[in-house]
């Protein structure tokens, strides 16, 4: 991708957006003096009159008020309603929904002196509804891309002062946190404890700065506060004392910390009302496995009067146990405080204290709090400029361990284990960005897929859940080479199918298997397999692969032979997991356009009389080394799990798979289904779903927004909605229907599907054009810059929480030259946000 | 924007509205009573056969035995042996089958599964909306929204570990937030009248609870006033909600007199921690009628049983410890057949339900009695039968002469599965939900295997409504 030029001004989006946030700009983050100003004496200035009466009037006058709306008698109008209506006028103008297209339109100068007017007029009354719309993740990209990187911005970057929730593992591992557990004994999950937090489900970045704690979370909270505050005082009160005698209120849940702070033990141990220094000592205690602090001065004189009381009321231990729920319930145990420290700079930013600093660093990189380094950096002043940031970060990017754990715990059940990593937090950012873990939200019918699509159900994330470990494993891996990452995630042809074992470890069992094979399957193992087995029995015990021993070894032993032989016997490698072990559900290789692989049940009948043998089915030639290439595969866009999770129960969608790349990889945006649109794709039984869509999506209203998805979309055809690659689309319709099958898929006539598609918006003219299929397609979104631009954009959501500002502009033009500079080292990326004033800076906003 | 396409196309419940806005789609008058809803679940399947009644003309049981849509009157029927304790309320009872639901999980065990209609398991993500019973509790508020009481299992797939505590339950606030209940009727006599308790242990860790909350409301609120804009709301908006359940405390503080009447007078065998399962059921079925009398809720939802319930005390089987999945399986317990444990325990249950009904009618209310104002539902946790697909799901209503629903004295038979007009455990919910005022489109998840029979899965079954 080649590198932006500063100045370089590469926008296609409407200029209406670039004289309104020259408005947002100027009202919003430049006078904040405006926003204290509340008395309402309304006037409309003569420049603003003239714009109204000139552009807006003829349909919102006194004569016509189209849509119910009139702006001639905006200064008589009681306050609550005017605005109102201004809200709904600035919202107009902002979306560039007003004037029509079919208007004149007003001259730029007109234009802003309108938005600046309307902004400052509702700031007044601090009821301007658009900043609070443009904080939501689906507003994003409606900051000007072009003038983000043009580096003409000389505004200081920073963040707002701010709360932010913590996202669901975080607040798991806070848990762990108060009760002080390290290493192995920290947990996965708490018997009593309900995270009271979700992220929203939208593909993209989830975790914003815009969420509040209400009432459901608090409900939730005040159950966890009291089984954790009974879990501390039961420490306390058994410490020291022999676990294995220890009796439990409720003999299923007898886990308990095995420390407890000693502030904790001397009061539920001491027969007399403790004295006030033991009740400072165990508030501090208690703020101290909270929210990793001592309590401050107004704190102590809060609290040690609550402490004295509900000690009096209920006892020594009941009445610690109130102080310990009261801290638990504090709002700063579930949000992260960053406001920043110190005498505002010249532009009003305060640096983060060195202690948000480290817990922002530390949630940016994973979902632990600061280690034990970072806190020293803290405790001796060391974390202060952007070189200690620099060297923090630099240092836990390249310590495996400390955030080592799974990428999605969520995804792991019964019959499988999500990937585990070292950095689970830089995968997760691009299974949010890419946003395929959706597919296991999308249901199917099973009958369909030739009855190989397992639904995520009791215990298991179903087909969905391996497909997305799967491609976990691909962004792990480009991670891990940390080389032009963007592009290979969007481009690579090597892919993981089933791969539950290393390379080495496969290659093993596979040359055991191979050996074992040979040397037994010119015996009587059929027909005498217990004498095969006693001949052999010192071959058999000495390959660990083979787990042929015990009460059923006869059963054991023939299943791994005929296993053997319909594949080493016919020349092609088994999968490394025998398909006859307990629990397997190794079934979606067919997702990949690759053979299937033998079910559970295959060897169930092989000792039963009336056994007749097999029937012959081309199982894959399994590849033990991977990953590995895949035909008719090109990156994480043409991997089932993205297209599944971009699909619709019964079908592909193209409009969301086109609107996916213009949002993710164009910064671009398309306004949502107006309200009056029944947007249903017509029933016809001789036409393809693409045609289906084209046919209702042509006329001038719709086209408008579906040029900007569809072209995108469309070559996607090529799969089918469960991610199969395909030249003919069935044509499911009653009419079409050749004949019905049990288990399988009913068998309908066929068209040819059509990938043609166009790229538009790359700000590129080599790049821009007709495509013929997805793969071309992807090879050109993967040499644009403004791709490239697009996910460093939203790499920055990812790790500021936020979306970008105008301010944030030379921050997003450092990471981009970071990761130019650097060979795309997503790395440089991260080095670059977490060491930019965005992330060290924070200044208060009205 | 959700359009209607959408939301078939993704089967996404839309209820979300009525959870921020609590009483928003209420349209009943001041005066009015509210109506009041009982949800009781049992495990192990409920077998459409069982609920047919025996005395059916030779014509009708033969549509029965086809599945075929027909509706009787019940007073010109007798009701299955096991109903007879419904003898008395056949003119305030509705026998509904032909329901579907494969849209829920099915099988064993099945979570939030029937009152969200969704497929839930043990996960928490897997809660996706607000349970129907949580929908009607947010149109009809009152001080504890709604209580869910629990027979819980005590092992297989869906254990809860302390079957006397309080609980992960089968209802769901919202998306990936399980409700609380409570499953014993110590517990939960402790928690929902520990305000009235003459306990001294009770009144003291009442005190405690509400000088936390106190505490806990002055501390956010003076944080909230040293900060400025959004994150100044962000505070406050979590000391409201603090706020709020003081508030609601208070609201039951001045009920104090009226739950007083009505503290469940249990003898001291219901306080036992080794409780039969049958007393269980009989002490959380007096928490349950003082709990909607008093005014507390009018929304109650019992977990009667589920397969993991180890049973004790059923009568003539007293000293049994029976294990429902062996039932299940066909297998008897002592002389009895499992069919025959089955039709005892029905019959058990509907002992219970009479006393509920009984009880509610005799409450004067307005012009009638609180039945009047009163749906009770009753039916499986997993359809038709142990090892469930979804097919069927019946279902016995119990509904008093003010309600909404045209349910009366009938058995209904819909059109079975893939027939054209069958219905769906979604279409029975969104019935209800637009007969109480809330305009919702469709509650719940749509079956994709009913896609290829053309039929419209969306909205009201419209002969109740009639």
């Amino acid at each position: 991708m080649p590198k932006q030029q500063p100045g370089e001004n590469l926008s296609r989006l409407p200029r209406i957006h670039r004289h309104f946030l020259t408005a947002l700009s100027v009202v919003v983050f430049a006078s904040s003096a405006l926003g204290q100003s509340t008395p309402d004496h309304f006037v409309i200035p003569d420049s603003v009159q003239t714009v109204l009466d000139n552009r807006c009037m003829d349909c919102h006058g006194s004569d016509a008020a189209e849509g119910d709306v009139r702006l001639d008698n905006l200064a008589v109008l009681p306050l609550p309603e005017r605005l109102e209506l201004l809200n709904r006028a600035q919202d107009q103008l902002f979306f560039g929904l007003m004037p029509p297209e079919e208007s004149e339109q007003p001259t730029s100068k007109e234009h802003t002196a309108l938005a600046v007017w309307m902004r400052s007029e509702l700031l007044k009354h601090r009821a301007s509804k658009l900043d609070e719309k443009l904080r939501h993740p689906a507003y994003g990209n409606y900051v000007d891309h072009a003038r983000l990187f043009s580096g003409k911005i000389s505004d200081k970057p920073f963040t707002p002062a701010r709360q932010w929730l913590v996202s669901p593992q975080i607040f798991h591992e806070r848990v762990n946190d108060v009760f002080r557990l390290t290493g192995r004994a920290r947990q996965r999950s708490f018997y009593g404890v309900t995270n009271p937090f979700v992220l929203p489900e939208h593909s993209g970045v989830r975790d914003y700065d815009i969420t509040t704690l209400e009432g459901g979370h608090l409900l939730v909270m005040l159950s966890n506060a009291q089984w954790i505050s009974q879990k501390q005082i039961f420490a306390a009160v058994h410490a020291g004392a022999d676990r294995r005698q220890v009796e439990h209120p409720n003999p299923k849940d007898r886990w308990y910390p095995s420390e407890s702070p000693t502030a904790f033990v001397t009061i539920v141990r001491k027969e007399t009302s403790p004295t006030d220094p033991e009740m400072v000592a165990a508030i501090h205690a208690q703020f101290d496995c909270v929210l990793r602090r001592d309590a401050g001065d107004g704190e102590l004189e809060r609290y040690l009067p609550l402490l004295r009381s509900t000690i009096e009321i209920g006892g020594n231990a009941e009445g610690l146990r109130q102080i310990l729920v009261s801290v638990l319930l504090e709002s700063e145990f579930l949000y992260r405080q960053e406001f920043g420290v110190g005498t505002p700079d010249e532009d009003g930013r305060m640096k983060l204290s060195s202690f948000e600093a480290a817990q922002a660093i530390s949630y940016a990189l994973g979902d632990l709090g600061p280690d034990p380094e970072l806190q020293k950096a803290v405790a001796e002043g060391r974390l202060s400029t952007p070189e200690d940031f620099r060297r923090e970060v630099i240092r836990l990017l390249a310590d495996t361990e400390y955030y080592n754990g799974a990428v999605d715990p969520g995804l792991s059940g019964k019959n499988m284990q999500s990937h585990v990593t070292s950095h689970p937090k830089l995968v997760r950012f691009f299974r949010e960005f890419f946003g395929y873990p959706g597919a296991v939200r999308v249901f199917k019918d099973q009958k369909r897929s030739d009855g190989y699509y397992q639904n995520p159900s009791r215990g298991t994330a179903g087909t969905p859940g391996f497909l997305i470990k799967e491609a976990d494993r691909i962004v792990d891996l480009h991670l891990q080479r940390d080389e032009a990452v963007f592009e290979n995630l969007l481009t690579t042809e090597e892919y993981f199918v089933y791969h539950d074992k290393d390379n080495e470890t496969g290659r093993r069992i596979i040359a055991e298997w191979t050996e074992a094979y040979e040397q037994l399957k010119d015996t009587d193992w059929k027909t005498d397999p217990e004498r095969v087995i006693a001949e052999n029995l010192e071959f058999i015990q000495s390959r660990k692969s083979l787990r042929i021993l015990g009460g059923k070894q006869r059963r054991e032993f023939l299943r791994h032979m005929y296993f053997f032989g319909e594949t080493i016997g016919k020349g092609r490698t088994p999968f490394t997991t025998v398909s006859f072990a307990h629990g397997y559900t190794y079934n979606h290789s067919p997702f990949y356009n690759l053979p299937p692989t033998p079910g559970i049940f295959r060897y169930g009948r092989i000792e039963q009389k009336n056994f007749k043998g097999l029937d012959d089915i081309e199982f894959w030639d399994y590849p033990v080394d991977q990953p590995f290439k895949i035909a008719s595969r090109k990156g994480l866009l043409t991997h089932p799990a993205w297209l599944i999770a971009h699909s619709s129960n019964f079908h592909t969608d193209p409009i969301r798979r086109g609107r996916w790349i213009r949002e993710k990889l164009l910064a671009g945006h398309v306004p949502d289904v107006p309200i009056t649109v029944d947007a249903q794709v017509p029933d016809d039984p001789h036409r393809t779903f693409r045609e289906r869509v084209e046919g209702v999506t042509q006329n001038d209203e719709c086209r408008k927004c579906h040029q900007h998805m569809n072209p995108l979309g469309f070559p996607f055809e090529v799969f089918d909605d469960f991610g199969r690659y395909r030249h003919n689309e069935p044509l499911e319709h009653p009419e079409q229907l050749i004949s019905k099958s049990g288990n399988r898929a009913d068998i309908f006539k066929t068209r040819s599907v059509s990938t043609l598609g166009e790229l538009r918006g790359t700000g590129d003219p080599k790049l821009d054009g007709k495509v013929q299929d997805p793969f071309g397609l992807i090879d050109r979104l993967a040499r644009s810059r403004r791709v490239r631009q697009s996910i460093i954009r939203h790499a920055f959501r990812f790790f500021m929480g936020r979306n970008e500002l105008l301010s944030d502009s030379q921050t997003l033009i450092d990471a981009d030259n970071a990761y130019v500079d650097s060979g795309g080292s997503f790395r440089a990326v991260v080095v670059s946000f977490l060491t930019s004033d965005s992330f060290m800076y924070r200044k208060e906003l009205p | 924007m959700t359009t209607r396409r959408r939301f078939l196309q993704t089967g996404l419940c839309t209820a979300g509205a009525a959870a921020l806005a609590p009483g928003l789609f209420a349209n009943e008058g001041a005066n009015k009573p509210p109506t009041r809803f009982i949800f009781i679940h049992k495990g192990n399947g409920l077998f459409p056969k069982a609920m047919v009644p025996p005395s059916l003309s030779r014509e009708e049981m033969e549509k029965e035995d086809r599945k075929e849509s027909f509706e009787v009157s019940l007073t010109e029927h007798q009701l299955p042996e096991w109903m007879r304790p419904l003898e008395d309320h056949k003119q305030n009872m509705t026998i509904l089958q032909g329901l579907s639901g494969k849209m829920c999980t099915t099988g064993h065990h099945t979570w939030q599964s029937s009152l969200g209609v969704y497929k839930a398991n043990e996960r928490l993500s897997s809660i996706k909306w607000a349970t129907v019973d949580f929908e009607l509790a947010r149109l009809f508020p009152s001080p504890f929204e709604h209580i869910e009481l629990a027979c819980f299992p005590h092992g297989g797939g869906n254990a809860r570990g302390n079957i006397n505590g309080i609980e992960k339950g089968f209802s769901a606030r919202g998306p990936q937030r399980p409700n609380y209940a409570f499953g014993s009727p110590k517990v939960a006599i402790q928690e929902l009248f520990k305000s009235v308790s003459h306990d001294k242990r009770d009144q003291i860790k009442y005190e405690l609870e509400r000088q936390v909350l106190e505490f806990a409301f002055g501390g956010q609120s003076n944080r909230g006033r040293h900060l400025r804009g959004v994150e100044k709301l962000k505070v406050l908006n979590y000391a409201d909600s603090l706020q709020a359940i003081r508030e609601r405390n208070q609201k039951v503080d001045a009920m104090a007199d009226v739950i007083q009447q009505h503290v469940p007078q249990l003898e001291k065998k219901f306080f036992a921690d080794d409780i039969s399962t049958t007393d269980r059921q009989v002490g959380h079925t007096e928490i349950l009628l003082s709990a909607l009398i008093s005014g507390m809720t009018n929304v109650v939802t019992f977990t009667i049983d589920e397969l993991g319930t180890r049973y004790t005390g059923i009568p003539t089987i007293e000293n049994e410890n029976v294990n429902l999945h062996d039932v299940g399986h066909g297998k008897g317990v002592g002389s009895l057949k499992a069919e025959e444990v089955r039709e005892k325990l029905r019959h058990h249950h509907m002992t219970l339900v009479d006393k509920m009904v009984k009880r509610l009618k005799s409450v004067p209310e307005q012009d009638g009695s609180m039945f009047d104002n009163t749906v009770l539902l009753y039916f499986p946790d997993n359809g038709e039968t142990h090892h469930s697909h979804g097919t069927e799901w019946p279902f016995i209503v119990m509904a008093g002469n003010n309600v909404r629903l045209d349910v009366s004295g009938k058995y209904i038979r819909l059109p079975s599965y893939g027939q054209q007009g069958h219905k769906t455990l979604g279409n029975w919910y969104t019935t209800i939900l637009n007969a109480y005022g809330h305009p919702i489109p469709h509650y719940g998840a749509l079956d994709t295997g009913l896609a290829k029979y053309g039929i419209d899965q969306s909205g009201t079954i419209e002969q109740f409504l009639a």
